[in-house]
Protein backbone atom coordinates (compact mmCIF):
# COMPACT_ATOMS: atom_id res chain seq x y z
CA UNK A 1 0.00 0.00 0.00
CA UNK A 2 1.54 3.31 -0.88
CA UNK A 3 -0.54 5.23 1.14
CA UNK A 4 0.66 6.56 4.61
CA UNK A 5 -2.30 7.01 7.18
CA UNK A 6 -2.42 9.96 9.35
CA UNK A 7 -3.50 7.03 12.13
CA UNK A 8 0.34 6.21 12.81
CA UNK A 9 1.87 9.25 13.28
CA UNK A 10 -0.24 10.31 16.85
CA UNK A 11 1.45 14.08 17.46
CA UNK A 12 -0.24 16.29 19.57
CA UNK A 13 0.93 19.46 19.43
CA UNK A 14 0.92 22.18 22.24
CA UNK A 15 -2.31 22.14 24.86
CA UNK A 16 -5.86 23.26 24.61
CA UNK A 17 -4.49 26.59 27.10
CA UNK A 18 -1.90 27.79 24.81
CA UNK A 19 -3.56 27.34 21.23
CA UNK A 20 -4.88 30.82 20.60
CA UNK A 21 -2.90 31.80 17.85
CA UNK A 22 0.18 29.35 18.00
CA UNK A 23 -0.81 27.10 15.43
CA UNK A 24 -0.55 30.04 12.80
CA UNK A 25 3.47 28.25 11.66
CA UNK A 26 2.18 25.03 11.99
CA UNK A 27 2.31 23.06 8.88
CA UNK A 28 -0.68 21.51 7.65
CA UNK A 29 0.50 17.64 8.08
CA UNK A 30 1.10 18.79 11.89
CA UNK A 31 -2.50 20.43 12.38
CA UNK A 32 -3.71 17.16 10.56
CA UNK A 33 -2.84 14.74 12.94
CA UNK A 34 -3.05 16.88 15.86
CA UNK A 35 -7.13 17.47 14.52
CA UNK A 36 -6.74 13.48 14.14
CA UNK A 37 -6.03 13.04 17.74
CA UNK A 38 -8.63 14.70 18.88
CA UNK A 39 -7.16 18.28 19.15
CA UNK A 40 -10.39 20.56 18.20
CA UNK A 41 -8.23 23.69 18.02
CA UNK A 42 -5.90 22.34 15.34
CA UNK A 43 -9.26 21.89 13.15
CA UNK A 44 -9.86 25.62 14.00
CA UNK A 45 -6.87 26.56 11.96
CA UNK A 46 -7.51 24.09 9.51
CA UNK A 47 -10.80 25.77 8.81
CA UNK A 48 -9.42 29.14 9.00
CA UNK A 49 -7.12 28.20 6.10
CA UNK A 50 -9.70 26.90 4.09
CA UNK A 51 -13.22 28.39 4.88
CA UNK A 52 -12.84 30.97 1.85
CA UNK A 53 -11.90 28.26 -0.49
CA UNK A 54 -14.44 25.39 0.67
CA UNK A 55 -17.24 28.47 0.86
CA UNK A 56 -16.77 29.86 -3.00
CA UNK A 57 -16.39 26.32 -4.24
CA UNK A 58 -19.91 25.33 -2.87
CA UNK A 59 -21.35 29.21 -3.51
CA UNK A 60 -20.34 28.49 -7.08
CA UNK A 61 -21.66 25.22 -7.46
CA UNK A 62 -25.14 25.90 -6.20
CA UNK A 63 -25.59 29.74 -6.34
CA UNK A 64 -27.53 30.21 -3.37
CA UNK A 65 -25.99 32.02 -0.37
CA UNK A 66 -28.03 30.12 2.33
CA UNK A 67 -27.29 26.72 0.57
CA UNK A 68 -23.16 27.38 0.59
CA UNK A 69 -23.38 28.88 4.15
CA UNK A 70 -24.67 25.60 5.05
CA UNK A 71 -22.51 23.37 3.18
CA UNK A 72 -19.51 24.97 3.92
CA UNK A 73 -20.23 24.02 7.89
CA UNK A 74 -21.54 20.54 6.73
CA UNK A 75 -17.97 20.54 4.65
CA UNK A 76 -15.42 21.06 7.60
CA UNK A 77 -17.42 18.20 10.30
CA UNK A 78 -18.11 15.61 7.57
CA UNK A 79 -14.20 15.89 6.80
CA UNK A 80 -13.14 16.20 10.14
CA UNK A 81 -15.55 12.60 11.03
CA UNK A 82 -13.51 11.31 7.82
CA UNK A 83 -9.87 12.41 8.14
CA UNK A 84 -8.86 8.95 9.02
CA UNK A 85 -9.79 7.94 5.47
CA UNK A 86 -7.56 11.04 3.88
CA UNK A 87 -4.05 9.82 3.10
CA UNK A 88 -0.92 11.96 2.76
CA UNK A 89 -0.29 11.03 -1.11
CA UNK A 90 -3.19 13.15 -1.86
CA UNK A 91 -3.24 17.30 -1.72
CA UNK A 92 -5.48 17.73 1.41
CA UNK A 93 -7.35 20.80 -0.25
CA UNK A 94 -8.02 18.21 -3.02
CA UNK A 95 -9.73 16.02 -0.68
CA UNK A 96 -11.46 18.80 0.95
CA UNK A 97 -12.79 19.86 -2.46
CA UNK A 98 -13.86 16.42 -3.34
CA UNK A 99 -16.23 16.45 -0.20
CA UNK A 100 -17.50 19.93 -0.97
CA UNK A 101 -17.95 19.47 -4.32
CA UNK A 102 -19.73 16.09 -3.46
CA UNK A 103 -22.03 17.75 -0.39
CA UNK A 104 -22.98 20.67 -3.25
CA UNK A 105 -24.11 18.33 -6.18
CA UNK A 106 -26.13 16.70 -3.89
CA UNK A 107 -27.84 19.69 -2.55
CA UNK A 108 -28.43 20.45 -5.95
CA UNK A 109 -29.97 16.88 -7.18
CA UNK A 110 -32.23 17.43 -3.93
CA UNK A 111 -33.40 20.48 -4.07
CA UNK A 112 -34.72 23.42 -6.72
CA UNK A 113 -32.34 25.47 -8.22
CA UNK A 114 -32.33 28.98 -6.12
CA UNK A 115 -30.50 31.63 -8.15
CA UNK A 116 -27.90 33.57 -5.75
CA UNK A 117 -29.41 36.58 -4.51
CA UNK A 118 -26.53 39.13 -3.67
CA UNK A 119 -26.92 42.66 -1.49
CA UNK A 120 -26.00 45.20 -4.19
CA UNK A 121 -23.96 47.16 -1.05
CA UNK A 122 -20.78 45.35 0.59
CA UNK A 123 -19.31 46.63 -3.24
CA UNK A 124 -15.46 46.41 -2.33
CA UNK A 125 -12.88 48.48 -3.66
CA UNK A 126 -12.93 51.43 -6.15
CA UNK A 127 -14.03 54.84 -5.54
CA UNK A 128 -15.07 56.23 -9.05
CA UNK A 129 -19.51 55.76 -8.64
CA UNK A 130 -19.31 55.59 -12.70
CA UNK A 131 -16.17 52.98 -12.45
CA UNK A 132 -18.73 50.88 -9.44
CA UNK A 133 -21.92 51.24 -11.24
CA UNK A 134 -20.47 50.07 -14.45
CA UNK A 135 -18.21 47.05 -12.73
CA UNK A 136 -21.33 45.93 -10.89
CA UNK A 137 -23.33 45.61 -13.86
CA UNK A 138 -20.88 43.76 -15.83
CA UNK A 139 -20.75 41.35 -13.01
CA UNK A 140 -24.02 41.35 -12.47
CA UNK A 141 -23.99 40.04 -16.40
CA UNK A 142 -21.12 37.56 -15.44
CA UNK A 143 -23.12 36.17 -12.32
CA UNK A 144 -26.61 36.12 -14.45
CA UNK A 145 -24.74 33.97 -17.64
CA UNK A 146 -22.90 31.62 -14.79
CA UNK A 147 -26.20 31.02 -12.76
CA UNK A 148 -27.58 29.96 -16.49
CA UNK A 149 -24.71 26.83 -17.14
CA UNK A 150 -25.58 23.78 -16.40
CA UNK A 151 -24.32 22.35 -13.17
CA UNK A 152 -21.93 19.68 -15.04
CA UNK A 153 -20.56 23.00 -16.74
CA UNK A 154 -20.25 25.48 -14.13
CA UNK A 155 -18.49 23.32 -12.16
CA UNK A 156 -15.07 22.72 -13.63
CA UNK A 157 -15.30 26.41 -14.59
CA UNK A 158 -15.54 27.36 -10.52
CA UNK A 159 -12.71 25.09 -9.67
CA UNK A 160 -10.51 26.07 -12.29
CA UNK A 161 -11.19 30.23 -11.91
CA UNK A 162 -12.18 30.23 -8.17
CA UNK A 163 -10.19 27.41 -6.83
CA UNK A 164 -7.21 27.87 -9.32
CA UNK A 165 -7.29 24.14 -9.26
CA UNK A 166 -4.93 22.04 -12.48
CA UNK A 167 -7.13 20.08 -14.98
CA UNK A 168 -5.57 16.75 -12.89
CA UNK A 169 -6.32 17.97 -10.01
CA UNK A 170 -10.20 19.18 -11.22
CA UNK A 171 -10.33 15.98 -13.06
CA UNK A 172 -10.03 14.17 -9.41
CA UNK A 173 -12.47 16.00 -7.35
CA UNK A 174 -14.78 15.50 -9.52
CA UNK A 175 -14.53 11.99 -10.85
CA UNK A 176 -14.47 12.63 -14.52
CA UNK A 177 -11.34 11.99 -16.71
CA UNK A 178 -8.67 14.71 -17.08
CA UNK A 179 -9.92 14.87 -21.15
CA UNK A 180 -13.50 15.62 -20.51
CA UNK A 181 -12.49 18.48 -17.93
CA UNK A 182 -10.81 20.31 -20.88
CA UNK A 183 -13.71 19.73 -22.94
CA UNK A 184 -16.25 21.07 -20.33
CA UNK A 185 -14.17 24.32 -19.61
CA UNK A 186 -13.87 24.57 -23.22
CA UNK A 187 -17.97 24.41 -24.11
CA UNK A 188 -18.66 25.99 -21.03
CA UNK A 189 -16.82 29.23 -22.08
CA UNK A 190 -18.33 29.52 -25.63
CA UNK A 191 -21.59 29.53 -24.37
CA UNK A 192 -20.55 32.12 -21.19
CA UNK A 193 -19.32 34.09 -23.88
CA UNK A 194 -22.14 33.95 -26.64
CA UNK A 195 -24.39 34.83 -23.30
CA UNK A 196 -22.35 37.96 -22.06
CA UNK A 197 -21.98 38.71 -26.01
CA UNK A 198 -25.67 38.71 -26.24
CA UNK A 199 -25.80 40.72 -23.21
CA UNK A 200 -22.97 43.07 -23.58
CA UNK A 201 -20.26 42.64 -21.75
CA UNK A 202 -17.55 41.38 -24.01
CA UNK A 203 -19.31 43.46 -26.95
CA UNK A 204 -15.88 45.02 -27.45
CA UNK A 205 -13.77 42.18 -26.41
CA UNK A 206 -15.28 39.35 -28.54
CA UNK A 207 -12.63 37.80 -30.86
CA UNK A 208 -12.98 36.24 -34.19
CA UNK B 1 -1.19 27.01 -22.49
CA UNK B 2 -3.10 29.73 -23.51
CA UNK B 3 -2.13 33.25 -21.81
CA UNK B 4 -5.49 34.43 -19.64
CA UNK B 5 -7.66 36.05 -21.75
CA UNK B 6 -10.56 38.41 -20.91
CA UNK B 7 -13.25 36.31 -20.22
CA UNK B 8 -10.74 34.60 -18.00
CA UNK B 9 -9.85 37.83 -16.17
CA UNK B 10 -13.73 38.40 -15.75
CA UNK B 11 -14.58 34.74 -14.49
CA UNK B 12 -12.08 35.32 -11.76
CA UNK B 13 -12.58 38.80 -10.63
CA UNK B 14 -16.67 38.08 -10.43
CA UNK B 15 -15.74 34.78 -8.51
CA UNK B 16 -13.85 36.42 -6.20
CA UNK B 17 -15.83 38.96 -6.07
CA UNK B 18 -18.62 37.13 -4.75
CA UNK B 19 -16.73 35.41 -2.19
CA UNK B 20 -15.58 38.63 -0.73
CA UNK B 21 -19.09 40.10 -0.97
CA UNK B 22 -20.13 37.52 1.62
CA UNK B 23 -16.96 37.00 3.80
CA UNK B 24 -18.82 38.76 6.49
CA UNK B 25 -20.65 35.20 7.23
CA UNK B 26 -17.78 33.12 7.58
CA UNK B 27 -16.45 34.92 10.35
CA UNK B 28 -15.87 33.36 13.52
CA UNK B 29 -16.77 30.28 11.28
CA UNK B 30 -13.51 28.20 12.80
CA UNK B 31 -14.69 28.85 16.64
CA UNK B 32 -17.93 27.38 15.91
CA UNK B 33 -16.85 24.46 14.68
CA UNK B 34 -14.28 24.01 17.25
CA UNK B 35 -16.87 24.22 19.75
CA UNK B 36 -19.46 21.93 18.05
CA UNK B 37 -16.56 19.51 17.76
CA UNK B 38 -15.36 20.06 21.11
CA UNK B 39 -19.15 19.19 22.45
CA UNK B 40 -18.29 15.79 21.26
CA UNK B 41 -15.55 15.20 22.76
CA UNK B 42 -14.45 13.14 25.63
CA UNK B 43 -15.52 14.13 28.71
CA UNK B 44 -15.19 13.28 32.80
CA UNK B 45 -14.54 9.36 31.72
CA UNK B 46 -18.12 8.78 29.68
CA UNK B 47 -16.15 10.10 26.54
CA UNK B 48 -15.36 7.03 24.58
CA UNK B 49 -18.71 5.91 25.07
CA UNK B 50 -20.11 9.55 23.34
CA UNK B 51 -17.45 9.02 21.13
CA UNK B 52 -18.53 5.70 19.94
CA UNK B 53 -21.96 6.92 19.82
CA UNK B 54 -21.00 9.39 17.81
CA UNK B 55 -19.67 7.49 15.25
CA UNK B 56 -21.46 4.63 14.20
CA UNK B 57 -22.35 2.94 10.83
CA UNK B 58 -24.97 5.34 8.99
CA UNK B 59 -27.97 3.23 9.00
CA UNK B 60 -27.36 3.67 12.86
CA UNK B 61 -25.99 7.01 12.49
CA UNK B 62 -30.00 7.97 10.78
CA UNK B 63 -31.63 6.22 13.56
CA UNK B 64 -30.24 8.27 16.28
CA UNK B 65 -30.75 11.56 14.46
CA UNK B 66 -34.21 10.73 14.57
CA UNK B 67 -34.09 10.23 18.02
CA UNK B 68 -32.48 13.12 18.89
CA UNK B 69 -34.72 14.93 16.55
CA UNK B 70 -37.66 13.72 18.84
CA UNK B 71 -36.06 14.24 22.01
CA UNK B 72 -35.28 17.54 20.73
CA UNK B 73 -39.14 18.24 20.45
CA UNK B 74 -39.99 16.76 23.68
CA UNK B 75 -37.10 18.83 25.41
CA UNK B 76 -38.63 22.37 23.52
CA UNK B 77 -42.26 21.25 24.84
CA UNK B 78 -40.81 20.18 28.19
CA UNK B 79 -38.33 23.35 28.49
CA UNK B 80 -41.62 26.02 28.30
CA UNK B 81 -43.41 23.66 30.84
CA UNK B 82 -40.93 23.16 33.58
CA UNK B 83 -39.67 26.86 33.10
CA UNK B 84 -42.88 28.19 34.00
CA UNK B 85 -42.62 25.97 37.55
CA UNK B 86 -38.44 27.11 38.37
CA UNK B 87 -38.94 31.09 37.41
CA UNK B 88 -41.76 32.62 38.84
CA UNK B 89 -42.52 35.40 37.01
CA UNK B 90 -45.66 37.08 38.34
CA UNK B 91 -47.31 36.02 34.67
CA UNK B 92 -44.76 38.53 33.10
CA UNK B 93 -42.80 36.62 29.97
CA UNK B 94 -40.64 34.03 31.14
CA UNK B 95 -37.63 35.39 29.44
CA UNK B 96 -37.57 38.33 31.11
CA UNK B 97 -37.59 37.15 34.42
CA UNK B 98 -34.16 34.78 33.53
CA UNK B 99 -32.79 38.76 33.00
CA UNK B 100 -34.66 40.35 35.03
CA UNK B 101 -33.07 43.16 37.24
CA UNK B 102 -33.01 45.23 34.32
CA UNK B 103 -30.58 48.80 34.28
CA UNK B 104 -27.47 48.95 32.51
CA UNK B 105 -25.62 46.98 35.75
CA UNK B 106 -24.14 43.32 35.28
CA UNK B 107 -26.14 40.56 36.00
CA UNK B 108 -26.56 37.02 37.07
CA UNK B 109 -27.92 35.54 34.49
CA UNK B 110 -29.67 32.01 34.76
CA UNK B 111 -29.47 29.67 32.25
CA UNK B 112 -31.69 26.65 32.84
CA UNK B 113 -31.98 23.18 30.77
CA UNK B 114 -34.53 20.56 31.31
CA UNK B 115 -32.80 17.56 30.51
CA UNK B 116 -34.11 14.64 32.73
CA UNK B 117 -31.84 11.86 30.83
CA UNK B 118 -28.48 13.84 30.21
CA UNK B 119 -25.41 13.23 31.59
CA UNK B 120 -24.01 16.30 30.86
CA UNK B 121 -25.35 19.79 30.32
CA UNK B 122 -23.08 22.74 29.37
CA UNK B 123 -23.23 26.10 27.87
CA UNK B 124 -21.05 27.70 25.34
CA UNK B 125 -21.47 31.47 24.15
CA UNK B 126 -19.60 34.19 22.88
CA UNK B 127 -19.47 34.80 26.70
CA UNK B 128 -17.01 32.18 27.09
CA UNK B 129 -15.61 31.98 23.84
CA UNK B 130 -17.50 28.94 23.04
CA UNK B 131 -15.69 26.91 25.46
CA UNK B 132 -18.26 25.04 27.44
CA UNK B 133 -19.36 26.21 31.01
CA UNK B 134 -21.13 22.93 33.02
CA UNK B 135 -24.44 23.50 34.18
CA UNK B 136 -25.18 21.46 37.74
CA UNK B 137 -28.16 19.59 38.54
CA UNK B 138 -27.06 18.72 42.46
CA UNK B 139 -31.03 17.70 43.29
CA UNK B 140 -31.27 15.35 40.48
CA UNK B 141 -34.48 16.37 39.48
CA UNK B 142 -33.43 16.76 35.52
CA UNK B 143 -33.18 20.49 35.44
CA UNK B 144 -30.05 21.79 35.15
CA UNK B 145 -28.58 25.18 36.07
CA UNK B 146 -25.71 27.55 35.91
CA UNK B 147 -25.64 31.15 37.12
CA UNK B 148 -23.32 33.44 34.82
CA UNK B 149 -21.76 37.05 35.54
CA UNK B 150 -22.67 38.55 32.43
CA UNK B 151 -22.24 42.28 31.52
CA UNK B 152 -24.69 44.32 29.79
CA UNK B 153 -24.88 43.31 26.11
CA UNK B 154 -26.29 40.78 23.46
CA UNK B 155 -25.43 37.42 24.09
CA UNK B 156 -25.03 34.46 21.45
CA UNK B 157 -25.14 31.27 23.06
CA UNK B 158 -26.54 27.09 22.99
CA UNK B 159 -26.81 24.15 25.34
CA UNK B 160 -24.41 21.18 24.64
CA UNK B 161 -26.43 18.27 26.00
CA UNK B 162 -24.59 14.89 26.15
CA UNK B 163 -22.31 16.18 22.93
CA UNK B 164 -25.43 17.49 21.08
CA UNK B 165 -25.53 21.07 20.01
CA UNK B 166 -29.20 22.46 21.55
CA UNK B 167 -29.55 26.03 20.38
CA UNK B 168 -32.99 26.90 21.04
CA UNK B 169 -33.47 27.43 24.16
CA UNK B 170 -37.24 28.39 25.16
CA UNK B 171 -35.66 31.39 27.97
CA UNK B 172 -34.31 33.05 25.15
CA UNK B 173 -35.29 36.63 23.86
CA UNK B 174 -33.95 35.80 19.96
CA UNK B 175 -32.53 33.07 17.96
CA UNK B 176 -30.07 33.25 14.93
CA UNK B 177 -29.57 30.44 12.64
CA UNK B 178 -25.87 30.38 11.19
CA UNK B 179 -23.37 27.48 9.19
CA UNK B 180 -26.95 25.05 9.59
CA UNK B 181 -27.56 25.45 13.27
CA UNK B 182 -29.82 27.94 15.70
CA UNK B 183 -28.37 29.60 18.37
CA UNK B 184 -30.41 31.63 21.41
CA UNK B 185 -30.12 35.05 22.26
CA UNK B 186 -30.18 36.67 25.48
CA UNK B 187 -29.97 40.51 26.25
CA UNK B 188 -28.55 41.95 29.54
CA UNK B 189 -28.91 45.11 30.78
CA UNK B 190 -31.91 45.77 28.62
CA UNK B 191 -34.72 43.30 29.81
CA UNK B 192 -36.77 46.23 30.95
CA UNK B 193 -37.13 48.24 28.00
CA UNK B 194 -39.19 45.46 26.16
CA UNK B 195 -41.26 44.39 29.12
Amino acid sequence: MSGRNLDGHLVYIGSKEENDGVYHNTSEVDLLRAALAGDVDAWGEIVLRYKDAVFGLCLGFVRNRADAEDLTHDTFIRAYENLRRYRLDKKFSTWLFTIASNLSRNRLRHRRYHPVVSPPDQMVGGTDPAAIVAREARQARVKAALDSLPPGYREPIVLRYYNELSYKEIADVLSIPEGTVKTRIHRAKVMLKERMERSGVMKNEARG
Amino acid sequence: MKPEDDLDRLLRDTLNQEVEQHAYLLEGLEDRIRSELAGRLPRAGLGDLFRRLLAPTRGARIAQLAVVGATAVVFLVLGVFLAEKVLPTGGGSLRHAAVAAAGTTDEDVLFVMPAPDAKSVAVVGNFNNWSPTPLSDPDGDGIWTARIHLSPGRYEYAFVVDGHWWGQDPLADDYVRSFGQYNSVRYVGRAGEGA
